[in-house]
């Protein structure tokens, strides 16, 4: 294999892992407020494309369509959070994961009577050939996928910390008592976490879905693989969680090349299911020990 | 807790258990319908999974996201076994339930580590990675296009290829399987898990061995969703990897959840009832195929919704109705 050749499975691999990136962080933002998992997380990407298409079959214009699917996906997840979750809070952590598969089902089966069952594709943001790189061919969707990433990673970075909101959501994420006593609306907090979370899934639906196309049972895979992305970085600290999701995305490419694509899929799930045994805390996070 | 309820009121698992075997067997009497039979075998697989998983997740406490995994490894080394290199069906059966059980031990280390959250999705990545197995290694399990043609069970020289047959074949097993797990919940064993369950530091402070308790339940739970399978694969006599995904693993879940954690009656009654909903048809007459068509079109809705409903308004489930009834009854025999 040429110089060029693996710089095209590298950045084969940093196009799916800034996806990856998006959906985990999502899993990263609500952990932080919450300690609770997710599991609806990849169906948000799935609406995030689906809605963007379904909004701009309607006549709106692509990057108008891209901010409504955006905008709805999170006043779903707000709106999810404040119905079947909120009174819920202090319960079991299993009866929280079954509220949220529960969701996932409901959404995605939804998706498919309100878009029907077929593959939804969608124009590139900017058509055009691809641009060459050092030999290798670099399509404009994956340069507006890595810049809508960038953007997406500053602005919540902006917001952790240079904004009061972000101050409450770290101090949520230290100790949700603590932050109370100190006059912290929690819940307030809670609901905003699972409305960022929605809009970064959605994000990374809509921006891939010009080159991978979508359909109303994208979901679940693309969480599963998230999920991975967080915990490989660590989960609850958003920048280890994107350099998870690249790494992510750069091993599963990798396994491509050197491997085969049979089990592609396989790669990160097996990632996963490794560093869940050895090592939960993630790659960059300190071990915690529980109380008795 | 329910085991000592359970004594005072007048249904006694066991004598529920009599009831359910002459249901069972007045079936094929009322009806020699063949698509009845089959509906009812698809009924009688899930029951023998739903057992299982009401052992590990709803007494034990530890969830399970790939339990169709389980499910799918028995039946497709019963019917590689028996229809590729052609062992007899026995020797499949329990090569499956076997190989299941191995696959439970696996998956059990982890659990020994992760709670909650993590539990949930280190086993839904184990589905996940057994479905992309199931898909790509077609010299086994024939790829996306299935396997068929899986001979029907044979036991002793007698094949069983009728659908009364396979019928009473699955129910048989379906009725031992809930014997045994029965028998477990009333004695220590079910005991220790319901600790467990309550709180596992609690059940360590009570000397009970919670890493070997956990390792045992999660090895039967999988041998009998394994057993389920091989039963499915040779009563039916065609897989194909779709039968066996997150989907189905998800769905196993849901019928725990509404039958209620801590019940086995409840979950029991949960995995009948979900599983005739898209075959209602088959029971009801006078249904049209379109409100069939409707239902089946709605049933993942239907599943996600009922779960969710359950766990905010009924946490007991239909569990817990039937311990209230039945408690009332036992009240007014005293009175």
């Amino acid at each position: 294999m040429d110089a060029a050749e693996f710089f095209q499975y590298v950045i084969a691999g940093l196009k799916s892992g800034s996806i990856y990136a998006l959906v985990a962080l999502g899993f990263t933002v609500v952990y932080g407020a919450t300690g609770i998992i997710n599991f609806a997380q990849g169906e948000f990407f799935m609406l995030g494309g689906v809605l963007a298409v379904w909004f701009h079959s309607l006549g709106l214009p692509l990057p108008v369509a891209g901010i409504a699917a955006v905008a709805a996906t999170a006043l779903l997840g707000v709106v999810f959070e404040r119905v079947a979750l909120r009174r819920q809070r202090s319960a079991n952590p299993l009866v929280l994961v079954i509220i949220t598969i529960g969701a996932s089902m409901v959404i995605k089966s939804l998706a498919r009577h309100l878009f029907g069952p077929d593959e939804l594709s969608l124009q590139e943001f900017t058509p055009g050939p691809s641009i060459d790189v050092a030999g290798a061919a670099v399509e404009r969707q994956a340069l507006w996928v890595w810049g809508l990433t960038i953007v997406a990673v500053l602005v919540l970075a902006w917001l952790y910390r240079r904004t009061k909101l972000g101050r409450a959501m770290r101090a949520c994420s230290i100790s949700h008592d603590a932050a109370r006593l100190m006059g912290i609306d929690t819940a307030r907090v809670v609901m905003v976490s699972f409305g960022i979370a929605a809009a970064l899934g959605a994000l990374g639906g809509f921006a891939v879905t010009p080159l991978t196309q979508t359909s109303w049972d994208a979901g679940a895979a693309i969480g599963v693989k998230g999920f991975a992305a967080a915990i490989l970085g660590g989960l609850g600290n958003p920048v280890a969680t994107v350099i998870g999701g690249l790494v992510l995305g750069l091993l599963e490419s990798l396994s491509v090349a050197f491997l085969s694509s049979t089990y592609k899929d396989a790669i990160s799930l097996l990632v996963l299911l490794v560093v869940l045994f050895v090592r939960p805390q993630g790659l960059f996070g300190k071990a915690r020990r529980g109380k008795v | 807790m329910s085991g000592v309820k359970g004594s005072r009121t007048l249904m006694t698992p066991h004598l529920a258990l009599i009831a359910a075997a002459v249901a069972v067997a007045a079936v094929p009497l009322l009806t020699p319908d063949r698509y009845v039979l089959k509906v009812l075998v698809y009924v009688g697989v899930n029951v023998i999974v739903i057992a299982g998983l009401a052992l590990l997740f709803g007494h034990a406490g530890q969830i399970s996201m790939g339990h169709a995994a389980f499910v799918g490894i028995g039946a497709y080394t019963s019917a590689y076994l028996v229809k590729t290199l052609g062992a007899p069906w026995l020797v499949g059966a329990i090569a499956a339930t076997m190989l299941a059980a191995a696959g439970g031990l696996v998956l059990a280390l982890p659990a020994l580590r992760l709670r909650g959250h993590y539990l949930a999705m280190a086993t839904l990545g184990f589905n996940e990675i057994m479905y992309v197995v199931f898909r790509e290694a077609r010299a086994v399990t024939g790829g996306n296009d299935g396997l068929g043609g899986i001979p029907y069970p044979e036991v002793a020289g007698l094949r069983i290829d009728t659908p009364v047959g396979v019928y009473l074949l699955v129910w048989g097993v379906a009725l031992l399987t809930l014997l045994l797990v029965t028998n477990i919940l009333r004695s220590r064993p079910g005991r220790a898990m319901r600790a467990l369950h309550a709180t596992e530091n609690g059940a360590l402070a009570c000397g009970i061995d919670t890493v070997g308790l956990k390792i045992r339940t999660f090895a039967l739970s999988a041998a009998l969703a394994g057993l389920a399978g091989a039963l499915y694969a040779h009563g039916v006599g065609f897989i194909s990897p779709t039968t066996f995904g997150l989907d189905q693993s998800v769905i196993y879940v849901a019928i725990v959840v509404v039958g209620g954690a801590g019940s086995l009656a409840g979950p029991v009654l949960a995995a009948v009832a979900l599983t005739l909903l898209p075959y209602a048809d088959a029971l009801v007459p006078g249904l049209t195929k379109e409100t069939i068509a409707v239902m089946q079109d709605w049933e993942a809705d239907i599943y996600g919704l009922a779960m969710i409903a359950v766990v905010i308004f009924a946490p007991a489930g239909i569990g817990g109705l039937l311990r209230r009834a039945s408690a009332r009854r036992a009240g007014e025999v005293r009175g």
